[in-house]
């Protein structure tokens, strides 16, 4: 839990510098603003990661064997890169039962845990809307991509950010032109809900 | 901890550290002490620097505040074999406001210059943003954050004042660059000069690089002491003289004046850059030099102006994809093919410009394989090399990231050769640090004039040198506290954990506003400038 909010007030402060940044003298910075997406990209897997164990831990019939985080979200993490592949069979198997809020079972029910992201749901969004801090646990093999290539930290910026806050689930593999849809469901923390479409639209204007 | 020097230095009596204290800053003028005579000692101040002694200490090379090791000073190339440094003079910039203090710091006024005495009443244009000797180490060049750049020259040795030799005036103030717009993109450029070049000297005028963030322009700062006197058509005062009641003719005549010290923008070199410039750098053919930004490095001629050519373009056709910036860029000091530039990634590739037209294939490639027991949530971003800076023999290069400065050998692209570590107490407080954006900051390092020793800046003030033959370092003060003239600088300690002796300092006090981020070393002798906001220090090795 505290890993999560650490990582979520990490994720808040880089949106927060990233948006400030655009404001400074000189403009924007491309190595600054290339180094808070990266760790904002770390700080969403942390989080993610975290999210996984937290639901892991909550569900003790879980057969996974996914070994608690430490609880300094500053640590090493050497575990970063494991995570992700961790928390893509976790995911297969957490979804594959009886999850405690009703948007897991509905997922679960339609396929299998792999193609459970795939899934678009309306009723998830509602529902993410109202508890905030539900973060997309969900969303399971889009996931693995991003994080373990450096593949470019802006690139999934923007789908990063709606994945991360809302838990929207894309339609499929094409959804690159995700910024302009994205931006109207957005966020969940509505404080933020400016800054991330400017973040995006910054991203996009990059 | 420092220990308490020995009651006689045990080198030969030819050894000058005792007499540290006769150098005489200009910044004392009303406090200047009669001429000592000949063969007394100078007092020594009360709490004189540890200068180590002579006998070998063991070589360590572990974090610089381990208890045992003593914080000795370096070897120096000139002076005696075990120096310690001292304070020459404070210099600050000369801004616009007129604060003349006739308070305790009586000693801080220059004669012809307004100063700010105090850092509290520094606007943020004062503060020091490069600064660079040229090639003989007469003239010293700073820029600032309000595009100004001031230079300083070495005062001339005099038969009368023999100890006032070293000290830096200061020669030319002249507004480089202003503030712009950029209309197109609705973007303020910054005037703030990011670096300074000089070229080598080749007439009697001197030839300087300064740079913001998009435009680079060659000054030429050359003295007047001569004026002509005697125009046939123009009276003494400048007035056209009426035809009619000229009746001789005459030869102009030079005669004497004031030496008058003026700065031409002799070439602007603008609108080649997309991205931010970071990197200047004048090549050894004396023809050419290059610009970097992030994504792109320019070469350039020095006559034309109209035109550049790119060699390096690490733009990704998707700027999605986009992983990596250059972070600096240099060229060799001998060979006018090949450059170096460093990666936001903690790389540095070695071109060759012989090789292709755009040197995008490195022709080495320099990367130290991450150590996993030292990754954690910020390592991407603390491996960003901020500053490159090939040796003066142009067989090393020095890269600096935010914890640590590392040689590398041209000839081992897969790790270096040393590492020192600068202040690695910080790395558990990374996370504060990038609250505070502090990890964000840009250190520079510099090689001294023999690639023996390396130097680089820290927080709190606290600049660090690392002697590459014996391993040792010490880490100094660049503050206000020690800047009465002759200060002798005392090594400095932070205390990592547990039981703070006394001297140190804890690392939860460090004033982490305080930040040395450029310094500079004489090319061929042990004076070092030292930039602390909007304060330079001076600080020389040598006792004369």
């Amino acid at each position: 839990m505290e890993v999560q909010k650490e990582a979520q007030r990490i994720m808040t402060l880089s949106v927060w510098k990233m948006y400030h940044s655009r404001m400074q003298r000189g403009g924007l910075r491309l190595h600054r603003s290339l180094q808070l997406s990266l760790v904002m990209r770390s700080a969403r897997e942390l989080y993610l990661s975290a999210k996984v164990e937290a639901l892991d831990l909550e569900t003790p019939s879980t057969p996974t064997r996914c070994p608690p985080l430490s609880p300094e979200p500053m640590d090493t993490q050497e575990d970063e890169e494991e995570a992700s592949p961790r928390a893509a069979e976790t995911l297969a198997r957490c979804s594959a039962h009886p999850a405690r809020v009703g948007r897991k079972r509905r997922s679960s029910s339609l396929s299998n845990g792999v193609d459970a992201g795939l899934v678009p749901s309306k009723k998830a969004r509602l529902e993410e809307k109202e508890e905030a801090e539900d973060a997309s646990s969900e969303v399971p093999d889009r996931l693995l991509p991003p994080p373990a290539q450096a593949e470019g930290a802006f690139p999934n910026l923007a789908r990063v950010l709606q994945r991360s806050f809302s838990g929207l689930l894309n339609r499929g593999p094409t959804a690159p032109p995700t910024a302009p849809p994205a931006r109207d469901a957005k966020p969940v923390c509505r404080p933020a809900d400016p800054v991330l479409s400017v973040l995006v639209r910054a991203v996009v204007a990059f | 901890m420092h220990q308490p020097p020995p009651a006689s230095c045990s080198r030969s009596s030819r050894c000058e550290c005792a007499r540290v204290g006769v150098r005489v800053s200009a910044l004392a003028p009303s406090q200047r002490p009669a001429p000592l005579p000949a063969g007394s000692p100078a007092p020594l101040p009360p709490e004189p620097a540890s200068r180590g002694t002579s006998a070998l200490l063991p070589v360590r090379l572990g974090p610089w505040c381990s208890p045992t090791g003593s914080p000795a000073p370096l070897s120096c190339e000139t002076g005696c074999g075990e120096g310690s440094w001292i304070l020459v003079c404070r210099l600050l910039v000369p801004t616009q406001v007129n604060l003349l203090s006739m308070e305790e710091d009586i000693d801080t006024r220059k004669i012809n210059n307004s100063f700010l005495r105090d850092h509290s009443y520094a606007t943020e244009a004062d503060i020091i943003s490069t600064v660079e000797f040229n090639h003989t180490g007469e003239l010293l060049a700073t820029g600032d954050k309000g595009g100004r750049v001031v230079i300083f020259q070495r005062e001339q040795e005099s038969k009368n004042q023999v100890h006032r030799r070293g000290e830096y005036n200061v020669y030319s103030t002249f507004q480089s660059h202003e503030p712009e717009f950029d209309y197109l993109k609705s973007l303020e450029i910054e005037e703030k000069i990011n670096k300074i070049r000089w070229l080598p000297q080749q007439n009697a005028a001197y030839f300087l690089l300064s740079t913001n963030d998009k435009t680079v322009k060659l000054w030429k700062v050359s003295e007047r002491d001569k004026r002509p006197e005697g125009y046939n058509l123009k009276d003494e005062e400048g007035r056209l003289r009426d035809p009619a009641t000229i009746t001789t003719l005459r030869v102009p005549v030079l005669r004497p004046m004031d030496l008058m010290v003026e700065a031409t923008p002799r070439r602007v070199f603008a609108n080649a850059h997309t991205y931010h410039i970071n990197s200047i750098s004048v090549n050894s053919d004396y023809e050419t030099y290059m610009s970097a930004d992030d994504l792109r490095i320019n070469l350039w001629n020095f006559e034309i102006t109209n035109q550049s050519f790119n060699i390096v373009d690490i733009k990704p056709a998707n700027m999605e994809e986009l992983t990596e910036v250059i972070t600096a860029a240099e060229f060799h000091p001998h060979h006018c093919n090949t450059f170096v530039y460093s990666s936001s990634k903690g790389t540095i590739r070695l071109c060759d410009m012989r090789a292709s037209a755009l040197c995008d294939r490195h022709t080495k490639f320099f990367e130290e394989p991450e150590d996993p027991s030292n990754r954690s949530f910020f390592s991407e971003i603390i491996s960003s090399i901020s500053d490159v800076k090939f040796s003066h023999s142009g067989r090393y290069i020095m890269t600096r990231d935010y914890l640590t400065v590392k040689v590398w050998d041209l000839n081992m692209e897969n790790r270096p050769i040393e590492t020192y570590q600068v202040h690695d107490y910080l790395r558990s407080k990374l996370c504060s640090l990038y609250e505070n954006d502090c990890i964000f900051d840009k250190f520079e390092c510099v090689w001294n004039g023999s690639d023996s020793v390396i130097m680089t800046g820290s927080y709190n003030n606290f600049f660090r040198m690392f002697d590459r033959n014996t391993k040792r370092d010490v880490t100094l003060e660049a503050s206000r506290e020690n800047s009465k003239p002759r200060a002798i600088l005392k090594p400095r300690k932070v205390c990592v954990g547990g039981k703070r002796r006394k001297d140190e300092i804890s690392v939860d006090s460090l004033d982490f506003s305080k930040k040395i981020l450029h310094t500079a070393w004489h090319p061929s002798e042990n004076i070092i400038a030292v930039a602390a906001t909007n304060n330079l220090y001076i600080f020389q090795d040598k006792v004369n």
